[in-house]
């Protein structure tokens, strides 16, 4: 299959089952609701290394959220609830808590329910309060810009992390660009999240190693410094590859997220320097959900031809 | 919507023990059977049938208690969710008491404890309700536990005394003692509010539209604030079709008292401010 110039691979990229939460920050104004959100998705690009991945999934407007203020919706993953649930509690707790005027609402119904200001509440130290409105009970803790308002639980859900794409360019800048392609038009689709920084992954790997103590290692086939190895897939002409990884709540949301940036990627074409894209394939050794390509893309193909 | 039209036909002035009706409602009994049941009237046995006439069958959703009087007690009592009574005329002591999710409206007024110990569904009065609305059955501990009181007159005094959990909303006027003994839960209203109001409040919220004559000593003023939870009641109060619904969501700028400190309460009186 060739788009534009553009060669996609008869190949799938694998994902993994996760669980999912998502949450609501809202705050006085957007600058400090995005203070929030972007402190609390730090250091969660992949749960390797981090337990979670997290990430901003839209700007939610003042009548959508539940207080009536600017707010922005953030969307975590991880590999079991128990750790979901830790990792929300200390993100919560250390990084929108803290953050002057926010509050902090569910935004998932979910399969079931996990703590949100549960345990939060004991450091009102007693002067907490708790409100039950509707069906729903939130807890109102005492701090020194008034009140921390926040929602009891949130919900999860099933999900699926670690659907990707692959960029193969010419040249580093056009890897980048295309990228950036990319990222922009996944970024406009709800319940989807790019954890990695900015979106794009330079250090993509893949699984195992030749040390012991490590389960994931540089993904030396797409090394454009090792193409002399006899297992490196990268052609002659490419000189950068970059990968995307997407997480979403459903089967469906990652595979619209990676039609939507393998079609921004062709619009841009093999006239900027795009060559090839591919997905990260590991044999079926990373997890059960595997996205082919050329099935995502068989529609995009029906309209550019 | 097919309903079920119970029509009071006798004339007595004793006392009439409803609960008949929410019993009937909830195990969906034919009519035959219920006509010969036998309720209290004052001291005497007496038959349905001989006191009410009945169209319809209980198996509907929705029942219409017709030509009813203060004398009636316990209209609603238990009633479970899905089910729906509605009351054109007056209700006795006990209306909607110990409700679990049903749906009782009143086309009148309500005497004393309406909404007594209920756990959850709606009540809703369009005249005035009694005193000790939402409140425990005397010498109970809890009162309401959950659940909404809507009435559109005045109610009397000792609103939602020991008030558990729920909102109790009056479009009127509140007399002596609101919220008194309060545990938790909400009592808002849009009129004025007698003496004595949250004394012996533990926790829980009211809030009024004016500052009370008197504010008892136990409670203490924490000053003005915008509360970010009140968008969220006020989202819930503007709910049923009411004077409440002119109540703007985003109001939420309030003077706050913080009481009773005589039993180490943390209940609060917000006052809207502007």
């Amino acid at each position: 299959m060739i788009i534009n110039g553009v060669i996609i691979d008869d190949t799938f990229a694998e994902a993994f089952p996760m669980r999912a939460t998502r949450i609501i920050i809202t705050a006085i104004n957007y600058k400090w609701a995005r203070h929030a959100a972007e402190t609390m998705t730090g250091f969660a690009t992949s749960v390797i290394g981090c337990n979670v991945e997290a990430g901003i999934e839209r700007i939610i407007g003042n009548h959508e959220t539940p207080d009536g203020r600017p707010g922005i919706s953030v969307l975590l993953f991880a590999t079991d609830r128990k750790t979901l649930e830790q990792q929300l509690q200390k993100r919560i707790g250390q990084c929108v808590l803290t953050c002057p005027t926010t509050a902090v609402f569910a935004g998932l119904e979910g399969e079931g329910q996990i703590a949100l200001g549960k345990n939060l509440r004991y450091f009102g130290d007693g002067y907490q309060t708790s409100k039950k409105i509707g069906d729903k009970r939130y807890w109102r803790i005492p701090v020194m810009d008034g009140e921390f308002l926040c929602e009891e639980t949130t919900g999860y859900q099933t999900a699926i992390g670690g659907g990707n794409l692959l960029v193969l360019a010419r040249h580093i800048s056009q890897a980048l660009l295309a990228c950036e392609a990319a990222i922009d038009a996944i970024s406009l689709l709800p319940n989807i999240i790019m954890p990695f920084p900015g979106g794009g992954v330079r250090s993509g790997s893949k699984v195992g190693s030749k040390y012991k103590f490590l389960n994931a290692s540089t993904n030396h086939p797409y090394c454009p410094t090792l193409k002399g190895e006899p297992d490196n897939v990268l052609g002659k002409n490419i000189e950068a590859a970059m990968e995307i990884v997407i997480d979403g709540l459903t089967k469906e949301d990652v595979a619209l997220a990676m039609n939507r940036g393998i079609e921004a990627i062709c619009d841009l074409g093999k006239s900027q320097g795009i060559e090839r894209i591919t997905g990260g394939n590991y044999g079926g050794k990373l997890g059960p959900h595997h996205f082919h390509l050329r099935e995502i893309m068989h529609e995009s193909y029906n309209r550019y031809i | 919507m097919s309903h079920t039209t119970v029509t009071y036909k006798g004339s007595t002035q004793a006392r009439l023990d409803m609960r008949w009706l929410s019993d009937a409602a909830q195990r969906a009994e034919g009519n035959r059977d219920i006509a010969n049941r036998e309720i209290m009237a004052g001291n005497e046995k007496t038959a349905i049938g001989e006191l009410f006439d009945i169209r319809g069958s209980f198996t509907d959703d929705e029942i219409v208690l017709e030509n009813s009087n203060s004398k009636m007690d316990y209209i609603g009592h238990a009633l479970a969710a899905g089910s729906t009574i509605t009351v054109k005329g007056n209700c006795g002591h006990y209306a909607g008491a110990e409700l679990t999710g049903g749906t009782l409206k009143v086309e009148g007024n309500v005497s004393d404890f309406a909404g007594c110990a209920m756990r959850a569904g709606l009540i809703e009065v369009s005249g005035d309700g009694g005193h000790y609305a939402g409140s425990a059955y005397a010498g109970a501990k809890k009162g309401m536990a959950g659940g909404t009181i809507l009435i559109h007159g005045n109610s009397g005094d000792f609103t939602g005394d020991l008030m558990r959990r729920g909102t109790i909303m009056v479009v009127g006027n509140i007399g002596d003692y609101c919220g008194s003994r309060m545990i938790a839960g909400t009592i808002a209203n849009l009129g004025t509010i007698g003496k004595q109001v949250g004394v012996g409040m533990r926790r829980g919220t009211l809030l009024l539209p004016h500052k009370p004559k008197d504010v008892i000593s136990g409670f203490h003023d924490c000053g003005r604030h915008s509360l970010g939870y009140l968008t969220l009641l006020l989202h819930e109060l503007r709910r049923p079709k009411s004077l409440f619904q002119s109540l703007h969501p985003m109001r939420r700028r309030v003077q706050r008292y913080m009481g009773d400190s005589a039993v180490g309460g943390q209940g609060e009186m917000l006052i809207w401010i502007g």
